[in-house]
C-alpha cells in the first residue's frame, strides 16, 4: 500500500515538475520572442513569473454557472489531469527508476493519452455553452485524427525495437549504438511530434481553444482554481509527451559514447534535457506560427500523415525482415 | 467542413457529398457584442452548422454616439473635438476633412506648412491603424507574437504625434485656417507662438525608417508563414463591382484590384507634391487586403520623410475671423482615410454652428458587405474576412 | 470638374456647383431613375452615402434656419466614379405628412444599411426595401432622433457650458522664426 502511495506520489510530484519547467520554458521563450519585458527581466529575472500566475488563478474565485451540469463541470479538469499523471508511469528516467515498467509500455501510453480527450469533451458539453461545446467538438475530432498518425508512429518503433516495454526500447537503442531516429525512424520521429502537437493542442493545432474564434473553447467557463489545472495539464501533457518523444526516438535516458554502467546516475538529467530541447522547439512553434483551420487541420491528418505513417510502417517492416 | 463556395475546394466537396448527410438542426451563435475578435462591440447573429456559417446579421449600435445630432448644437471649433472620436484608431485623419469643409465654406486659404503639417500627421494616423490592423490580424488568424512588434513600433509613431499635438489618439490638434500651436510651446500669445517642437524632423525620420523596417519584418514574419497564406488566400473573396456598389473605399477596394485613392484624386491636402505608389491586389482575398495594408505603411512612410524634407516655412494659421461664422452654402469634402473613403458634408445655414452634419465613414460601408462575404464561410474563415475589413465599431456606429 | 459638372447640365437642368461639389435636385418621383441614368450613363457606380435632412422654422436644437422654409425632407445621396474625381450628389424634396419614397436597393445594393439608417433616424419609408428595420436603436425605441423637433434631453436638463468659444484665436502668426532643426 505504502508502495503504491509512493509511487502515485512520485508521479505527480514528477508531472507537476515538469509542468512547472515547461511553463517557466513557454513564458520565458514567449517574452524573449516578443520582447516582453515582464517575464524576462521583472523578479528574479522572471523566474517567479509562473508562480505569480499560478497564486493569482487560485487566489480568484471559482465561478460555476447556473447552467451547468454541475458534477461533471466540476471533475473535468481533475480528470484531464489525472489522464496526464498516468501517462508518466510508464516513462523510464533511468532502467530501474521507471514507476512500472510493463511489458506493454507503449500500449498502455498511447491509450491513457486519448483518454484525456474525454475529459475535454465532458468538460465543453458540461460547460452549456455554444463556443465550449465547439470547442469541445473540435478537440474530440482532432484528437481522433491525430491518435491514428501518433499510433502508426509509434508501430515503426516497436516494429524495429521488437518490444513494447518502454526501458526495451531504449536498451534496444543503446545496443544499436544509435538513437532511432538517427536509425532509420525519422519520418516516424517528425510524424510523431506533428501528431503529439496536437495531442496537446497547441499552435498551430489549437483550435478547440482558439481564443480568437471561441473565446476560449471548452475553457471559457472556467475560471479560478479549475482553469488552473486545466492550464498545468495542458504544460504536464506537453513535458509527458515529449519525454515519451525522447525515450522512443531519441534515446531516452541514454547518450552515445557514455559509460552505461553509470546510467541510474545521469539518466534522469538527460532524458530531461533531451525533453526540454523538445519543448524548446514545441515553444518556438507557438509562438511564431498561426493557426490551421478545422478542415486544413483534419486534411493534414488523413491526407498526408496517416499515409506517410503507413508508408513508414511498410518500410520499417521490410527492413527488418530483409536485413 | 469544406467551404463550399471555394472554387479550390470544389473536388473536396465533391468527396465529401459521398458520405451520408446526416440533417442536424442549425444552432444560432451570437459572436460578439463582447468577443475578442469583434474589433469592439459589434454583434454577429449567424446560423452554424457544425463550423459552416450562413444567415449572418450584424447587429450595430452599441456605440452609438449620435455625433450627427450632437453636432448640430455646437460650434464649428467644438465639433473637432467629437469626429476625432469617429476612428480613434486614427483620430487625427478624422478631423481632417470636416476642418478642410469648413474651409472650403469659409473660402480660407491654408497655408502651406500648416497643409504640411497636417499632412504628416495625417499619414503617421495611417501608419498607426494600420500598425493596429497588422497585429491585431496576426492575433486573429493564431499568430500571438506580431502584436507586440507592431505595437511597439506603434509607439514610437504615437509619440511624435503626441510630441506634436499633446494626444496620442486624440490629438484635436487642427483649427479652421490651420492648425494649433504645437504641444508645450506655451501661450498661445503673439510671440510664444511655436510650431513643431525641437528634434521633430530627427526622430521622424529615425521612426520611419523603422517603420519601414517593421513593414519589411511583416512581410517576413505574417506573410512568408505558410499557415498564414493558407489560411487567407482565397479566402473571402470580394469583386470590384460588389464593392462598388456598396461603397467599399480604402484598402479593401484596392485590395480587389481598384486602383483608387481620394489622395491622388482630390486635393484637400497637398498630395500632389510628392512621390508614392498606390499599392493594389489581384484576387481581393483576405491576403490582397493584409497585403496592401503593409505596402501602404511604407508608401506613407516615404511620403513623411519627403513632406519633412520639403517642409515650407510661414505661418500656421490664415486669419480667421474671431468668432468663426461659416457662410450659407453646402459642401461634400471626403478624404482618403486608413480605413477607406471618409467625409462630411455640411449645410450650413450661416450661423455658428451646421445646420446638418452627415457624417461618411469608411467602415460602415465596409461593414455592410459582411452578411454576403460570410455565407457559408467556416467559423475560422469567419473571423478572418472579418479581421481583414479592418474595422472599427466607432467608424461604424458614429 | 468644369468638363463633368457640363456633361450633367446637358440631362440634367437643375445642376448646380458650388463649393466644388455637384448638386442634383430631382422630383421624388424620378428617384430612380435618375440614379440610374447616373449610373448607366454617367459611370457613378459607387454609392458613396445616402442621408436626410429635416427641413423646419420650428427646431427644438440647434439654430433655426435664417429664412423661412417649407417643411420637409430632403433626401441626399452621393455617388461617385472611382477611375476619376467626379463626385455629384443628389437630393430630391419629400413631403413630411407621408414621408415615404422608392427604395434605391435594386439600384445600388449598397443602400440597404443607409435607408435602414434614414428609416430610424427620420422616420422615412423605404419602399420595396427588404428589411426595413432599426439598424442602431434598441428594439422599443420611440421617436426619430435625427428629427429637429427631437429635443436634446441633455441639453434640456443641463444648458451648454461651452456656447461661447472661450480661447481666441490667435490674432496674427507674425512670429515667422520657426524655432526647429
Amino acid at each position: 500500500m505504502t508502495d503504491v502511495l509512493i509511487k502515485v506520489g512520485f508521479l505527480a510530484i514528477a508531472a507537476l515538475n515538469g509542468a512547472v519547467i515547461f511553463t517557466i520554458m513557454d513564458v520565458k521563450g514567449a517574452s524573449w520572442m516578443q520582447r516582453r519585458p515582464g517575464p524576462l527581466h521583472v523578479g528574479l529575472r522572471g523566474f517567479i513569473f509562473p508562480l505569480a500566475e499560478i497564486l493569482k488563478f487560485v487566489q480568484k474565485e471559482d465561478i460555476i454557472p447556473t447552467e451547468v451540469d454541475r458534477p461533471v463541470f466540476k471533475w473535468a479538469p481533475a480528470y484531464v489531469m489525472v489522464s496526464c499523471v498516468a501517462l508518466f508511469a510508464v516513462v523510464p528516467l533511468s532502467p530501474t527508476l521507471v514507476v512500472a515498467d510493463l511489458e506493454l509500455g507503449v500500449f498502455f501510453a498511447l491509450a491513457i493519452s486519448s483518454l484525456g480527450t474525454i475529459g475535454v469533451l465532458t468538460a465543453g458539453w458540461s460547460s452549456a455553452n455554444k463556443y465550449s461545446l465547439m470547442g469541445g467538438l473540435r478537440a474530440a475530432g482532432q484528437l481522433i485524427a491525430y491518435e491514428l498518425p501518433l499510433i502508426l508512429a509509434v508501430v515503426g518503433v516497436v516494429i524495429q525495437a521488437e518490444t513494447m516495454s518502454l526501458v526495451g526500447i531504449v536498451e534496444k537503442q543503446i545496443e544499436w549504438g544509435v538513437p532511432f531516429v538517427v536509425g532509420g525512424q525519422i519520418v516516424g520521429f517528425l510524424i510523431f511530434m506533428v501528431a503529439a502537437t496536437a495531442e496537446m493542442m497547441r499552435v498551430p493545432f489549437d483550435m478547440p481553444i482558439g481564443e480568437s474564434e471561441l473565446t476560449m473553447g471548452f475553457m471559457t467557463e472556467y475560471s479560478g482554481i479549475r482553469f488552473l489545472i486545466f492550464y498545468i495539464s495542458e504544460y504536464m501533457n506537453m513535458f509527458i509527451l515529449c519525454a515519451i518523444a525522447s525515450t522512443l526516438f531519441l534515446g531516452g535516458y541514454h547518450v552515445p559514447l557514455l559509460p552505461t554502467e553509470w546510467v541510474n546516475f545521469y539518466g534522469p538529467v538527460v532524458l530531461i534535457t533531451k525533453t526540454a530541447i523538445l519543448g524548446f522547439i514545441l515553444v518556438a512553434v507557438r509562438w511564431s506560427q498561426p493557426r490551421f483551420r478545422e478542415d486544413q487541420l483534419q486534411n493534414l491528418a488523413w491526407k498526408i500523415l496517416i499515409p506517410a505513417s503507413l508508408i513508414n510502417i511498410l518500410v520499417t517492416a521490410i527492413m527488418k525482415v530483409g536485413f | 467542413m469544406i467551404n463550399a463556395l471555394d472554387p479550390q475546394n470544389m473536388n473536396n466537396f465533391s468527396e465529401a457529398s459521398v458520405s451520408v448527410e446526416i440533417e442536424t438542426e442549425d444552432m444560432t451563435l451570437n459572436i460578439g457584442p463582447q468577443h475578442p475578435s469583434t474589433h469592439g462591440v459589434l454583434r454577429l447573429v449567424a446560423k452554424v452548422d457544425g463550423e459552416k456559417v450562413h444567415d449572418v446579421k450584424p447587429v450595430l449600435g452599441y456605440m452609438h454616439r449620435g455625433y450627427e445630432k450632437l453636432a448640430e448644437v455646437r460650434t464649428y471649433p467644438q465639433i473637432t473635438t467629437l469626429v476625432n472620436r469617429i476612428d480613434w484608431v486614427a483620430g487625427f485623419s478624422n478631423e481632417i476633412p470636416f476642418i478642410a469643409g469648413a474651409e472650403r465654406l469659409m473660402e480660407i486659404e491654408v497655408p502651406e506648412r500648416a497643409k504640411h503639417i497636417r499632412l504628416i500627421l495625417t499619414e503617421m494616423a495611417r501608419i498607426s491603424s494600420h500598425f493596429v490592423f497588422n497585429g491585431a490580424y496576426a492575433l486573429e488568424v493564431g499568430a500571438l507574437t506580431p502584436i507586440f512588434y507592431a505595437m511597439e513600433d506603434r509607439e514610437r509613431v504615437l509619440d511624435l504625434i503626441e510630441s506634436v499635438t499633446g494626444g496620442r489618439f486624440h490629438p484635436n490638434f487642427n483649427r479652421i485656417g490651420g492648425v494649433k500651436p504645437a504641444a508645450g510651446a506655451g501661450p498661445t500669445s503673439k510671440k510664444n507662438i511655436q510650431d513643431l517642437p525641437a528634434g521633430f524632423y530627427r526622430d521622424t525620420k529615425v521612426a520611419m525608417e523603422k517603420v519601414i523596417e517593421a513593414a519589411d519584418q511583416f512581410q517576413n514574419l505574417i506573410g512568408g508563414n505558410e499557415v498564414f497564406k493558407k489560411r487567407t488566400k482565397n479566402v473571402g473573396v470580394l469583386t470590384a463591382e460588389t464593392a462598388e456598389a456598396y461603397g467599399v473605399s480604402g484598402p479593401i477596394l484596392r485590395a480587389s484590384g481598384v486602383k483608387s485613392d481620394l489622395r491622388t484624386q482630390t486635393d484637400y491636402l497637398p498630395y500632389d507634391q510628392f512621390d508614392y505608389d498606390i499599392p493594389v491586389g489581384e484576387n481581393g482575398d483576405c491576403y490582397d487586403r493584409w497585403d496592401v495594408r503593409v505596402k501602404e505603411m511604407v508608401e506613407s512612410a516615404k511620403i513623411v520623410l519627403q513632406a519633412i524634407d520639403s517642409m515650407p516655412s510661414g505661418p500656421l494659421q490664415a486669419k480667421v475671423p474671431k468668432v468663426i461664422k461659416v457662410p450659407k452654402g453646402r459642401t461634400y469634402v471626403r478624404a482618403e482615410n486608413p480605413k477607406g473613403e471618409m467625409g462630411y458634408y455640411i449645410i450650413s445655414d450661416g450661423g455658428l454652428g451646421p445646420y446638418r452634419l452627415k457624417v461618411r465613414t469608411a467602415s460602415f460601408s465596409n461593414v455592410s458587405i459582411l452578411p454576403i462575404m460570410l455565407e457559408g464561410a467556416l467559423l475560422p474563415d469567419l473571423i478572418a474576412i472579418m479581421g481583414s475589413l479592418d474595422f472599427v465599431l466607432g467608424d461604424v456606429d458614429r | 470638374m468644369e468638363e463633368f459638372f457640363n456633361n450633367i447640365k446637358e440631362s440634367f437642368k437643375d445642376a448646380v456647383l458650388e463649393f466644388e461639389t455637384i448638386n442634383i435636385k430631382v422630383g421624388s418621383t424620378e428617384w430612380i431613375e435618375a440614379h440610374k441614368k447616373l449610373r448607366d450613363e454617367f459611370n457613378l457606380k459607387f454609392f458613396s452615402w445616402l442621408s436626410a435632412v429635416d427641413w423646419d422654422n420650428d427646431v427644438s436644437v440647434g439654430e433655426a434656419p435664417k429664412e423661412s422654409v417649407s417643411p420637409c425632407f430632403e433626401i441626399i445621396t452621393c455617388l461617385s466614379d472611382l477611375a476619376n474625381t467626379n463626385l455629384i450628389t443628389v437630393s430630391t424634396s419629400i413631403d413630411k405628412s407621408d414621408p415615404k419614397i422608392d427604395s434605391l436597393i435594386e439600384v445600388y445594393a449598397g443602400a440597404n444599411w443607409h435607408e435602414r439608417e434614414a428609416h430610424e433616424m427620420f422616420g422615412i419609408n423605404f419602399e420595396n426595401h427588404p428589411n426595413l428595420e432599426k439598424l442602431y436603436l434598441p428594439d422599443g425605441y420611440e421617436g426619430n432622433p435625427m428629427l429637429k423637433s427631437f429635443e436634446l434631453i441633455s441639453r434640456e436638463v443641463k444648458p451648454w457650458p461651452g456656447d461661447v468659444d472661450v480661447e481666441g484665436m490667435p490674432e496674427e502668426s507674425e512670429s515667422d522664426e520657426t524655432p526647429d532643426d
